[in-house]
């Protein structure tokens, strides 16, 4: 038997193994080709069904949002609640305002007022729209004045707002006269407006055009009126007449839109009102206040006992005329007002020899208010926003404004001449003048809350030979201090 | 002379003093955007011309469905150039906003320029994508809009089953074929801008069901190098309808204007935009002109094969009709 030689045998086995492994590598080679072409497809399917993924996730969330600007808006802030259809067409805000109070007086003997915690006002406010052009305004009172909680309607309004130039108003709201009246009662100066409010129309049921012209630098209003006594709303729901009044306010603004003008927040203007009031005691007002809510004028009453009299009715025209101003940059606010009333009034006795006191009688009042914000923020005729909440954790403490006002009123001597029995005005219950101050600490808790702490002195003018009794408003000056906490949304 | 003078001089002044401006809104679907922007140019320009006013034209664009909506709604349009005459009779169905009629009122059925379905592919056709039937392939991803919301989905949705009908002779045959198509679309747009988008720029799918003059306008944009538009055996004759929104136009005092703007679209001068933007134009001369961007295909029309868009809309796609039925058991 022949042997292969070691050394062919070597060749041989090591040419065998070659072409075996080179055989295994090649046939390991196109397996691992399928495989890698088979992941290819399998990467690209899923990463097409990724992209599918992330799309229809795109798809959705676009057409959520389109969506969600077709639902109804709900908004709970510090402004109140509001419901708005998703193009903001129709929408309702309930608000509200809530004043605690009280009223000290102190420094002399006999006030008629008590010392008292009160309720000033408890308002809840029904503010809306429809169709974007038709407002409306529904204010419920639960607090007021009387204080004894009945419910009264303050404001109800439609407004018609074609345009910001030309809009109609129609229902109960504030006659376009007095500029501290205009004003909300939340942001005014002092936790009671000047006595100047006293001898201008309040709110009235009537119908208004009015508007803002040349880009918001003057305001127009001008109504006509079922006529209300000095710093009265109406009471009736009616007129006690068939007179009417009407009433017009022109206020410009003429650097409003200058935002870096020292001058923008300049407004002055002038307001009136003209109408008839005939033989009514109602036409009248029911009494002047002061600071401190004490009546210190008011028209002398009908007598029940010999000699009798009819008592002081409005008889003739009235009108009011009040130029009006108010500054403010930066911290500073500054606001003036003047107004004369004029009324034409009448007494009679009917007890023999008959007679009749009959005079035009022009009252008039001013006063000038002033604050600064201490810790910066800016004054404005909508009030103080403060930068930052009163809060301990944070160490913030809101802000805080200084105010001072003086005003004064002056009734028209007629009221207090001629026969006592007669007379327009009784000189031992109401005073000619009162002069007064007050001085005021406002601090802004946050947007919503405000605690302010007022002091005023009031002093009266007495007409020639009055000895009023000790009782009596008019008798001493009138010190009083009035602290609020006062919500407002 | 001097008279003559002054007096031309007054009429200038006085025809100045009386030109006034006038805006319009027109309200189209998707893949109109670039047609209108041309056109806009020219029917303003042919208008200052005509009666020197400047006319102002505002375009919005979506889903030629949901557009009908918003008009239905309250959206202010002049115009309606939307992508099936159905979406236009749905206006005046629910809001009574044009007249019933409104088809009758310009050539052509209202429709100046026309459009068809075809596919858009990747370059190289890597699914080797010819015909209808190519789309049913298992593992074909497809692009095309929800019909619900878009015009185009619907005119894509008709050619499928127009083709399935002609090929397999019946409408059960159809209605299998279009389902096995709908269950290879991953995503469904609302509109066909949108759709183009997925296409284009998200890279999904192998092959878009669209517009002619979307898939044009993709190349173009896009480039030749990335796309390619496959032309089917069979599609259908798609026909973008327009109308004045008669109650609109007429409170805003627009009627004539705006009666003019679609009109001018039958004009040369319309034809030629129209053709440049990849529409078919209903001038046979200019259509011949442009014929190297239209190929022959073998069109039906939707009143042949579906007895028009009423039966069609509420046959396929009104609520529970077969879209419903089909894409709801995908």
């Amino acid at each position: 038997m022949r042997t292969i030689p070691s050394a062919v045998r070597t060749a041989l086995v090591t040419a065998i193994t070659a072409v075996g492994l080179t055989a295994a590598s090649l046939q390991a080679q196109a397996a691992s080709q399928d495989d890698i072409n088979a992941l290819r497809e399998q990467i690209r399917q899923l990463d097409q069904k990724l992209r599918a993924l992330e799309r229809n996730t795109e798809i959705k969330d676009e057409t959520a949002a389109a969506e969600a600007k077709k639902q109804p808006k709900i908004t709970i802030n510090d402004k109140g609640v509001s419901f708005a259809s998703a193009d903001g067409a129709n929408y309702l805000k309930l608000r509200g305002l809530l004043q605690a109070d009280s009223r000290w007086f102190f420094g002399a003997d006999g006030p008629n007022n008590n010392d008292a915690f009160l309720i000033r006002r408890a308002r809840l406010i029904f503010e809306g729209g429809f169709a974007k052009n038709y407002e409306y305004l529904l204010v419920p009172e639960f607090g007021g004045g009387s204080g004894n909680g009945t419910l009264t309607l303050l404001d109800a309004y439609i407004n018609v707002n074609l345009k910001p130039q030309f809009q109609i108003r129609a229902g109960r709201f504030r006659e376009p006269v007095g500029l501290e009246q205009l004003q909300s009662d939340a942001v005014a100066f002092f936790a009671e407006r000047s006595i100047v409010s006293q001898f201008v129309p309040n709110r009235d049921i009537g119908v208004q055009l009015w508007g803002d012209l040349f880009n918001g630098t003057l305001g127009y209003a001008v109504g006509a009126f079922n006529g209300v006594p000095d710093g009265t709303n109406n009471s009736t729901n009616s007129d006690i007449n068939n007179e009417k009044n009407f009433a017009a306010r022109l206020f410009a603004q003429p650097f409003k839109n200058d935002k870096d003008s020292a001058l923008a927040g300049l407004g002055f203007g002038v307001a009136g009102s003209i109408g008839k009031e005939n033989n009514n005691a109602g036409s009248l007002t029911s009494g002047y206040r002061t600071d401190g809510q004490q009546t210190w004028f008011s028209y002398s009453a009908a007598k029940t006992t010999a000699p009798l009299t009819t008592g002081v009715v409005g008889d003739g025209n009235v009108s009011r005329i009040s130029p009006q101003a108010y500054y403010y940059y930066g911290p500073f606010g500054l606001l003036a007002e003047y107004v004369v009333s004029s009324v034409e009034v009448r007494n009679q006795r009917t007890t023999a020899p008959a007679s009749t006191n009959h005079k035009k009688l022009e009252n008039y009042a001013w006063q000038i208010s002033a604050g600064y914000v201490l810790t910066g923020e800016d004054a404005g005729y909508k009030g103080v926003t403060p930068a930052s909440n009163f809060s301990l954790a944070d160490g913030t403490w809101g802000a805080f404004e200084v105010v001072a006002r003086i005003e004064h009123a002056d009734i028209d001597d007629k009221a207090f001449s001629g026969p006592a029995t007669t007379r327009l005005a009784d000189i031992t219950k109401s005073a000619t003048a009162a002069g007064a101050y007050g001085l005021g600490l406002n601090w802004y808790l946050s947007k919503t809350v405000r605690a302010s702490f007022d002091y005023f002195h009031t002093d009266f003018k007495l007409a020639p030979g009055a000895v009023p009794a000790g009782t009596s408003v008019i008798a001493h000056d009138e010190n009083a201090f009035v602290t609020r906490l006062q919500l407002t949304f | 002379m001097k008279l003559i003078t002054t007096l031309l001089a007054a009429v200038a002044l006085t025809s100045a003093a009386l030109s006034k401006d006038v805006e319009l809104l027109n309200v189209s679907y998707d893949p109109t955007r670039e047609l209108y922007v041309d056109y806009n140019t020219a029917f303003a320009a042919y208008w200052k011309a005509k009666t020197g006013d400047t006319v102002t034209i505002k375009q919005s664009h979506g889903g030629s469905g949901k557009q009908a909506r918003s008009v239905i709604d309250g959206l202010k349009a002049d115009v309606v150039t939307l992508a099936l005459a159905a979406d236009v009779d749905a206006i005046y169905e629910n809001a009574k906003l044009l007249p019933k009629d409104w088809q009758k009122r310009l050539p052509d059925n209202s429709a100046p320029y026309t459009s068809t379905i075809v596919f858009l592919v990747r370059k190289g056709n890597p699914q080797n994508i010819k015909d209808w039937d190519d789309l049913v392939k298992k593992g074909v991803s497809i692009v095309t809009p929800n019909p619900k919301t878009s015009g185009g989905a619907r005119w894509n949705y008709l050619a499928a089953w127009g083709y399935a009908l002609k090929k397999y002779g019946s409408d059960d045959k159809a209605k299998e074929f279009v389902a096995k198509l709908y269950k290879n679309v991953p995503v469904l747009d609302s509109g066909a801008r949108g759709a183009t988008t997925t296409f284009v720029q998200r890279g999904i799918g192998d092959v878009a069901i669209s517009w002619e003059n979307e898939a044009y306008l993709a190349v173009k944009e896009f480039g030749a190098d990335k796309f390619e538009i496959i032309v089917p055996s069979v599609s259908i004759l798609a026909e973008p309808t327009l109308s004045v929104v008669d109650k609109v136009a007429k409170k805003k005092g627009t009627t004539e204007v705006a009666k003019a703007y679609l009109e001018y679209l039958y004009s040369d001068e319309g034809q030629e935009i129209a053709a440049r933007n990849f529409y078919r134009p209903r001038n046979e001369q200019i259509l011949a002109k442009y014929s190297a961007n239209f190929a022959k295909i073998d069109l039906f029309t939707i009143d042949g094969v579906f007895g028009g868009w009423t039966n069609a809309q509420k046959t396929h796609f009104a609520d529970g009709g077969i879209f419903d039925e089909i894409y709801l058991k995908k």
